[in-house]
């Protein structure tokens, strides 16, 4: 498991070098509190830290500074613009909530390990480049903290696994970034289908295809500020580009991904969120696929992946061709499929869904429902999810081995593309069959002093 | 005669006597490694694609592979560039076997190339690119050596638990706490042992790293059939010294122990 050498902080240590900062604001108190840990609950505040605060991390922070029940008190990045706009943010909120105006209690952090040795921080929120994920989760479970960690949820299938490990051996709630599993729509459109309600499913298209490749860009100065070993991390060294990463205020999601070190392009980025409602629809959250054939090989134009029963899955790109795919009744080719969603086809019809509500099906009616259960109608978002989950210690509504386990569909992929073959797989032990190569690219060593 | 006439009968020629063809692909392949000699970091990348095909395209041909990493594994001992070998050890990781070993090992010690010569042979399932990595042990420091130890602790190699043993006194904390880690890993008898006295011992940066590599070291023992000894170690950790969630963690350890069919 985790590990790398750390200088552990105590709770006294941090409040002498912050007690200036922390003398008017309000109590923050670790979980313990709650009585999770066989103490008396006075439910008060769960303390996060940011671990990653680009554009996804920026807008978890905006979220969670939203909550009564939650206290932002630290941000870690690599990036200094990035890490004191962090602090900017939180401490300008909560000072807008008080009578005097005034707030000081956000401390900044290049170094991740620096955060999680905080005994005061209950739980982190972590939304780095997806070659971060797994050391950062591996290295917070062992901390002892709960966790929230953007999607995918690893690099590599062997990372997914490990999150899962030290997840489950120090009890942590663990809730991963595929928010559709807090959402009406896709609660219902999954519910459905696992209900029968589409006889027996034949097929389901995604949207988003393709992966990352091997790049070579120039070399250019790294900016003042940026940490680029530690933005590294455990990836293989090279020089720095600006295109991995925009010092300051980023320009878009996920910059980085369309090289492999970093990310799985299109297949890890976008499609597993569409992955984890195929897993969730198909009833696979403790499995998966047997086989995934890459494009353009064999029977199949597109990335397909062969489920139980006889099921296909196909990563299509936008719409579905007449030429390439299998029309069902009733859907009109100049459809597009719904991005993050999936269009799922049985024998007595289809149902498409995808975000903002959107829920579609065919034949008319194949939607309709005499009584909707109440959790068809989520109160609590996937944020609130967590923070709940974190008091109760229930699962929270995507824990961290149902994102595993969709993570690995996207990595399949991207390593059957990689290939160029169709690969077997055996989602029991969690490796390929017959293909040595192939369970080599199911982990990549780190750099020193990372591992998982 | 045509171009196509003579090609053909150049190929019938040499099929009559036994020459291997040089092939348009084989002829890229040549070009790539030429042109690795001075690749450099922002050089195009697709002058290395036929590499790469190459190598994806030798699944299941052992002599192809061969040749190729044997190419490869040439350029490592060359004055090529840091991302030119670089480049090498990805392919390595995938297609060297032991017959590549020597090239690689030497650049265990390299503070830019370690790396990725551990990318290549933390990768390889020879027996030998394990036995390189320890081989380098004792010459390796800081931050390198904290890698190496990882990569061992990956492959969860049993010889090196000596050397590890006797890094947990290392002067440097991160080296402590990696061989405490990969000790962990091991999951032996004689692993326990030393993690036994790590943890009592530690300072206070490394109490976390060893009851976690102790914890992971029972976890190996319940796997092995030792139930009695991974109960000993969680009832080590299931002390007030140790935090709430080590604790814990025992606990639940004592209970998956109990109840493994083993």
């Amino acid at each position: 498991m985790s590990r790398t050498t750390n200088t552990r902080w105590n709770r006294r240590q941090f409040l002498k070098t912050t007690a200036a900062g922390f003398a008017a604001v309000p109590l923050v108190v670790p979980s313990s509190v709650f009585g999770q840990d066989g103490s008396v609950a006075p439910s008060e505040r769960i303390s996060l830290g940011f671990i990653g605060v680009g554009m996804m991390g920026q807008g978890h922070e905006r979220g969670f500074l939203g909550y009564e029940e939650a206290q932002v008190t630290a941000v870690c990045d690599v990036d200094r613009w990035r890490r004191e706009n962090g602090k900017t943010v939180a401490e300008q909120t909560y000072a807008a909530r008080r009578p005097g105006g005034n707030y000081r209690g956000c401390r900044t952090y290049n170094d991740l390990r620096e955060l999680l040795a905080r005994d005061d921080i209950d739980a982190v929120v972590i939304a780095t480049g997806d070659n971060w994920h797994g050391a950062a989760t591996v290295l917070a479970a062992e901390a002892g903290k709960d966790i929230y960690t953007e999607k995918p949820i690893s690099k590599t299938i062997r990372e997914a696994r490990a999150m899962v490990e030290a997840s489950r051996r120090y009890g942590r709630v663990a809730q991963i970034g595929l928010q559709q599993r807090s959402t009406a729509e896709f609660i219902k459109a999954c519910d459905l289908v696992q209900a029968g309600r589409l006889g027996k499913v034949k097929i389901v298209y995604v949207t988003h295809a393709g992966t990352s490749a091997d790049v070579n860009l120039p070399v250019e100065p790294v900016p003042d500020g940026l940490d680029w070993d530690l933005w590294l991390g455990p990836a293989p060294w090279r020089p720095f580009n600006g295109r991995f990463h925009r010092y300051g205020k980023p320009p878009h999601v996920v910059p980085w991904h369309f090289c492999r070190d970093f990310g799985g392009g299109n297949l890890t980025s976008n499609t597993v969120h569409a992955f984890d409602v195929v897993q969730w629809g198909l009833g696979m959250d403790e499995s998966g696929p047997f086989e995934v054939v890459p494009p353009q090989t064999g029977d199949y134009p597109s990335l397909t992946y062969k489920y139980p029963d006889d099921v296909l899955l196909q990563v299509v790109a936008g719409k579905l061709d007449p030429q390439r795919h299998f029309i069902p009744k009733g859907w009109n080719a100049n459809t597009g499929l719904q991005n993050f969603g999936a269009l799922f086809v049985g024998e007595e019809g289809w149902i498409h869904v995808g975000r903002q509500g959107f829920l579609d099906g065919f034949p008319k009616g194949i939607l309709a429902s005499a009584t909707e259960p109440e959790s068809w109608h989520p109160v609590k978002n996937h944020h609130q999810n967590w923070l709940a989950a974190i008091k109760t210690r229930e699962q929270p509504a995507c824990d961290v081995a149902i994102g595993c386990r969709s993570t690995i569909v996207s990595h399949l992929g991207c390593i059957a593309h990689w290939t160029g073959r169709a690969l077997k797989w055996d989602p029991v032990k969690e490796e390929f069959i017959g293909d040595a190569e192939a369970n080599q690219l199911r982990r990549r060593p780190m750099r020193g002093p990372w591992r998982i | 005669m045509s171009a196509k006439m003579n090609l053909i009968a150049c190929l019938i020629a040499a099929l009559l006597l036994g020459c291997a063809v040089p092939t348009m692909a084989d002829e890229a392949v040549d070009k790539a490694f030429d042109a690795l000699k001075t690749y450099d970091w922002g050089t195009d990348r697709n002058v290395l694609k036929p590499l790469d095909d190459a190598v994806a395209a030798s699944h299941g041909d052992a002599a192809a592979r061969a040749a190729l990493a044997k190419q490869l594994a040439a350029v490592l001992g060359t004055d090529a560039t840091q991302a030119a070998k670089d480049y090498a050890c990805r392919k390595l990781s995938l297609i060297a076997s032991a017959a590549e070993v020597p090239a690689i090992a030497p650049l265990l010690t390299d503070d830019k190339l370690s790396h990725m010569a551990r990318y290549a042979l933390e990768r390889m399932p020879c027996d030998e690119a394990v036995a390189a990595m320890r081989d380098a042990l004792p010459t390796v420091k800081g931050r390198v050596k904290v890698g190496v130890i990882n990569s061992l602790a990956v492959r969860r190699d049993a010889a090196s638990t000596g050397a590890l043993v006797a890094l947990l006194k290392d002067s440097d904390a991160q080296v402590a706490g990696a061989a405490a880690s990969a000790l962990g890993d091991v999951g032996s008898s004689e692993a326990a042992k030393a993690l036994s006295g790590f943890v009592a011992a530690a300072p206070d940066s490394l109490k976390l790293v060893a009851a976690d590599a102790y914890l992971t070291c029972a976890e190996r023992l319940v796997a092995a059939g030792k139930k009695l000894e991974a109960l000993a170690i969680y009832k080590a950790l299931n002390k007030p010294e140790q935090p709430k969630h080590v604790q814990n963690a025992a606990k639940r350890g004592m209970l998956a122990a109990m109840s493994a069919k083993k």
